[in-house]
């Protein structure tokens, strides 16, 4: 294991040295990720300045929904880029050159193309320090809040890694994903960004039992901010985001041995 | 040391569908079409041979390497290297084989030829002593010294091929697979390249078993030729088998000074004669048994020769002749 992580840094040093190849598209693309996201974020201030809240969900509330999604979501494609882009891999043969090394495929291509995703995390952090500021100001959520929101953080980054993982397996048997991606990692996740109250019911049960994205911040926030749900459903969370990780795993393993590469 | 038996491989691919909702109509269908890349081959290498795998493109070449290489999982058969399945026990496998592909590179393609090394060493667990032992020994062989430092995007391709050959033997494997490692190379680069691999094979002595496009590749290098069409092994036994079963078919074309009578009957039964267009004629024959001079000798009787122009046959032609 410890093994395997200071290879994965090695891995991602040099992703970077080769990034820093081409200093004007590293700097363009971040910022460009950072403007992205500030204009995704005002869209959803300005419901919230015009209404006051989201079916009684306040500004605070619903900036930590979104806060945290954006920072697991950040935290997963950091973590793990190519695992988004494996559809490249798949079509143009390059997973040829990953399976001649003595190294798990996995670690291999989640260090390829290493992208920090500085303006999603920056962002994410000023926007979760404010909202929980007011809440903790107010009397609405203790200290403890802290642990707690870190926990459903990194358990919703493994939740979205899980999702996407199990996404790009299903390229080795239908080989274009993006469709697919669109779908089960977009939507589910800008879907997630609002409290769930507002959608109707079967779209609700689709993103808790569906493509569980409700455990990777909603959920956890019923207890977290609103005390309407017990303690149990952080470490439900966390179970969820693991299994589906298993499941995931699994899939990969079989779906490795379906690889066709291409002709040369 | 490898050992393959009855390998073999199905690409199944599903039946494209026509018009409106064609493609949701081709993801829900199961109308597959099946292809056999590679029909039951076995064949077995021991340690230290230099084996020549050609034949025609789409012949199962590339398939079968993947196989051996653990890239590809076969449909059904066994390959074992060393002891090993290579699809189950892929990483292990991996230390044993230096594999190249001449179409792509292996290396990290924007930084330095050296960090590619690095990366690579500590991938297979090297530690550093070891690492610039063998680094050097390598460098001396294919002379790396004068691109080491230099991004891989901006070598020749010739250097590429020098330091991907490199990078396959960095960690010291027994076997090399070496996939078109000529293609593309000028004739002064696939000569080094020649000259490295018989080294390879005869001072390291490494077992290598090339696939390639080039005769003289495998004239130069091997001793021993595998010839696969159609999925299916159609010769395996040494290089002097394989030509006297080919022969060296050579087409002669021959320019006249004058018109020749149309000649329904050529000097000797050893030449045929293809094709007669006025003044010339173009002939084949094998050298096997008539030299070219002889040849030359002969069909001057017809008339005086202006112009000859010779060509050996290609590479696909004589793989169809062993069919």
């Amino acid at each position: 294991m410890i093994k395997w992580l200071r290879m994965y840094r090695l891995l991602i040093a040099a992703s970077i040295r080769s990034r820093m190849e081409y200093r004007f598209n590293f700097w363009f693309s971040t910022l460009m990720a950072v403007i992205i996201n500030v204009v995704e974020f005002l869209m959803l201030a300005v419901i919230l300045l015009k209404f006051g809240h989201i079916k009684g969900w306040t500004m605070e509330e619903c900036g930590y929904l979104y806060a945290v999604l954006t920072l697991s979501k950040a935290i997963y494609r950091t973590a793990a880029s190519d695992v988004h882009h494996l559809e490249k891999y798949l079509v143009g043969g390059d997973l040829d050159a990953l399976l001649l090394r003595p190294i798990p495929i996995l670690l291999a291509l989640m260090s390829q193309n290493f992208q920090l995703k500085a303006g999603e995390l920056i962002q994410g952090t000023a926007i979760l320090t404010i909202c929980m500021g007011v809440m903790i100001r107010q009397g609405q959520m203790t200290w403890t809040a802290i642990p707690l929101t870190m926990v459903v953080i990194m358990s919703g980054a493994v939740l979205l890694f899980a999702i996407g993982l199990l996404t790009a397996t299903a390229g080795f048997w239908i080989l274009r994903i993006e469709e697919l991606q669109n779908i089960t990692e977009d939507a589910a996740r800008t879907a997630a960004q609002y409290p769930m109250s507002i959608y109707p019911n079967w779209l609700q049960w689709l993103l808790i039992g569906g493509i569980p994205v409700a455990f990777a911040n909603y959920l956890p926030s019923l207890y977290i901010v609103r005390q309407q749900m017990d303690w149990w459903i952080i470490p439900l969370s966390c179970a969820v985001a693991f299994l589906v990780l298993g499941a995931a795993l699994a899939a990969w393993r079989v779906g490795i041995s379906r690889y066709q590469s291409t002709g040369s | 040391m490898i050992q393959v038996t009855d390998l073999q491989k199905q690409f199944k691919t599903l039946r494209k569908k026509e018009g409106a909702a064609g493609g949701l109509r081709t993801l829900l269908s199961r109308d597959y079409q099946v292809k056999e890349a590679v029909g039951g081959i076995s064949f077995a290498i021991e340690p230290g041979e230099f084996v020549g795998y050609i034949g025609p493109n789409g012949a199962g070449k590339s398939t079968t390497i993947k196989m051996l290489a653990g890239i590809l999982h076969p449909t059904s058969g066994t390959v074992s290297i060393c002891g090993m399945s290579p699809h189950r026990e892929r990483r292990r496998v991996t230390r044993r084989l230096g594999v190249l592909f001449g179409q792509r590179t292996g290396l990290w393609w924007d930084l330095p030829v050296k960090d590619s090394y690095d990366i690579l060493a500590a991938m297979y667990g090297q530690d550093n002593r070891v690492k610039e032992t063998r680094l050097a020994q390598l460098s001396e062989l294919l002379a790396l010294g004068e691109f080491i430092d230099t991004p891989v995007r901006k070598l020749s391709l010739g250097q590429r091929m020098r330091a991907d050959i490199a990078a396959a033997l960095l960690h010291d494997p027994d076997i090399l697979f070496l996939d078109e490692p000529t293609i593309g190379l000028d004739m002064i680069a696939k000569r080094s390249i020649r000259n490295f691999l018989k080294q390879i094979n005869c001072e390291l002595g490494k077992t290598i078993l090339l696939t390639t496009h080039d005769m003289d590749d495998i004239e130069q290098l091997c001793k021993r030729v595998m010839v696969i069409n159609h999925g299916k092994l159609g010769f395996d036994g040494s290089i002097d088998r394989l030509r006297s079963r080919i022969g060296l078919p050579t087409k002669i074309r021959v320019c006249y000074a004058s018109q020749v009578p149309p000649c329904g009957s050529l000097p000797d039964t050893r030449l045929q004669l293809i094709s007669q267009e006025g003044r010339t004629l173009t002939i084949s024959c094998n050298r096997e048994e008539l030299s070219a001079m002889e040849a030359l000798r002969l069909l001057e009787q017809l008339g005086i020769i202006e112009d000859v122009h010779m060509e050996e046959p290609d590479f696909e032609d004589i793989v169809h002749q062993i069919y």
